[in-house]
């Protein structure tokens, strides 16, 4: 686990996106399973109440046609409806036309038995005998204050609790799907170190070993090839720099100082010369005098050679390299093979490789990010599949 | 003097034309009846309920007036007998028990 803590095996930007998006998704389809769960409960227990006021309401309706009968047999003499304090009530023909109303809701459902409408709890019977011609009386009562309120209580506990769990479950769950992919990039970081390690010793001796060569005394052939070691040399040896950047990056310190652009780039155009050469690749540069920069030199090293080494790297046999530098802006613009535009916002990320002909890791780039974000830099990306990548560092 | 005779018999034949078949064939029957006409009202409102039902019911006993299918009790049936067939047409017979229904329904009277 100290390997994991060192080698910065966070998952990354797309990981961490698909492991929200994962417990978003989950979590929402929690959510609907709840309240559909909650909507059953609560009409259970609303039908539970209504069944408890039904007896009452019997009573109480009774009671109405009791009066509605003694109206019946005097309506000779008596014209007026009986009414009650603790209810309103409502009486209807058989043809369901409104004999006469006490209540303020002018449209009830006959058809149910008893139901809640606008905080009213109505009751409908049926008359054995229809008084006055009535066939139905609906009783409208007031529902109870608050007599959903122990279920709405009991609902978002118990809601509460199982929303948490499932989420923590789910999140488990997920975590254990992601740890074979977590796992995969540990052992990726692990091979890396490892063979940085190996890496530093036999380079530095074949390029210190090609320096000492007097290249006047060789002859064309064997320039050519010593020139042939050089590069491939010096390709090891920036893979090796990328690779200890992306170990140690955490663990080294900066040393901030002025450079001067231009000087700093010509020295790195004149490093990948022999590589351009190679290709047959032409470079342009129009690098604009006193444009400073405070920055590690190491590091603005890094950034501007990895940008160079991909437009080596991808560009065609033939092709051309144009770097420009101006104030506050340095622009490398390469003929190379170029990619879609769709794909360059995942360009950054760390082992995203978008073109496997040739050799790498897929790790300059997101050196190039992390340098950049260390230093408030603007690196913006345009490029078009077949046309070239232009890849302009702002600040 | 013919001339007094003549406004007699008009306003005589007037009085007669302004009365409903209800007033002319229903209620003089039943005016020395016991049971009051509006009894007989109440007594199919509470069996038949709407105004459809309760005229539905009336037409079919006033053109077959059986035991079986009249709301009288046993006792009145007994006393007073089941009433003879109506000879009103249908048309009278309508008018006449809408003039019934309007005026003793209970829609609009109470209070």
């Amino acid at each position: 686990m100290l390997v994991l803590k060192n080698w910065d095996t966070n998952l990354r930007s797309r990981e961490k996106k698909t492991l929200w998006s994962f417990l978003f998704l989950y979590a929402f389809l929690v959510l609907i399973s709840l309240f559909f769960v909650a909507f059953l409960y609560y009409d259970l227990q609303r039908e539970l109440f209504l069944q408890h006021q039904k007896e009452a309401l019997s009573n109480l309706t009774n009671e109405q046609i009791n009066r509605l009968r003694t109206l019946h047999v005097n309506f000779d003499k008596e014209r007026l409806y009986p009414r009650d304090e603790r209810f309103n009530s409502a009486i209807y023909d058989s043809g369901l036309h409104e004999i006469f109303s006490t209540l303020r809701s002018q449209n009830v459902n006959l058809y149910d038995d008893i139901y809640i409408k606008e905080h009213k709890i109505y009751f409908i019977k049926e008359l054995e005998s229809y008084y006055l011609g009535a066939r139905y009386i609906a009783l409208e009562v007031p529902e109870p204050a608050h007599w959903d309120k122990k279920i709405y209580r009991t609902l978002f506990l118990y809601g509460g609790i199982i929303f948490a769990l499932t989420v923590l479950i789910g999140y488990f769950l997920l975590k254990l799907l992601l740890r074979p992919m977590r796992d995969a990039i540990s052992l990726l970081d692990r091979f890396i170190k490892d063979t940085t390690h190996e890496l530093n010793t036999p380079v530095n001796t074949i390029l210190s070993n090609i320096e000492m060569i007097d290249p006047k005394q060789l002859d064309p052939s064997l320039l050519k090839k010593i020139n042939r070691i050089t590069i491939a040399s010096k390709t090891i040896s920036n893979l090796y720099d990328d690779l200890t950047y992306l170990i140690l990056s955490h663990r080294l310190s900066s040393h901030d100082e002025t450079v001067d652009l231009k000087l700093l780039l010509e020295e790195r155009l004149e490093y990948f010369s022999l590589l351009c050469e190679s290709k047959k690749i032409r470079v342009g540069a129009c690098l604009e005098a006193n444009v400073v920069m405070s920055i590690d030199r190491k590091k603005i090293t890094k950034l501007l050679d990895n940008i160079l080494s991909n437009a080596v790297k991808y560009n065609n046999i033939g092709g051309t390299i144009d770097v420009e530098l101006h104030d506050k802006l340095i622009r490398i613009s390469d003929s190379g093979r170029g990619m879609d535009a769709s794909k360059t916002k995942h360009a950054f990320e760390r082992y995203v490789r978008f073109d496997r002909s040739v050799g790498g890791f897929g790790i300059g780039l997101s050196i190039v990010a992390a340098i950049a974000k260390e230093y408030g830099l603007s690196v913006d990306i345009e490029s078009k599949r077949d046309e070239g990548t232009k890849v302009s560092i702002s600040w | 003097m013919v001339k007094a005779v003549g406004l007699f018999f008009i306003c005589v034949a007037w009085a007669f034309g302004s009365e409903s078949v209800y007033e002319r064939h229903c209620v003089p029957c039943h005016k020395d009846m016991p049971v009051k006409i509006d009894k007989f009202f109440y007594r199919y409102l509470l069996k038949y309920s709407s105004e459809t039902e309760v005229k539905r019911a009336m037409t079919h006993y006033l053109k077959n007036p059986t035991k079986e299918t009249s709301i009288l009790t046993d006792g009145l049936i007994n006393r007073f007998g089941v009433k003879k067939k109506t000879m009103l047409s249908d048309v009278a017979l309508s008018e006449a028990l809408d003039t019934y229904w309007e005026t003793y329904k209970v829609f609009n009277k109470l209070k």
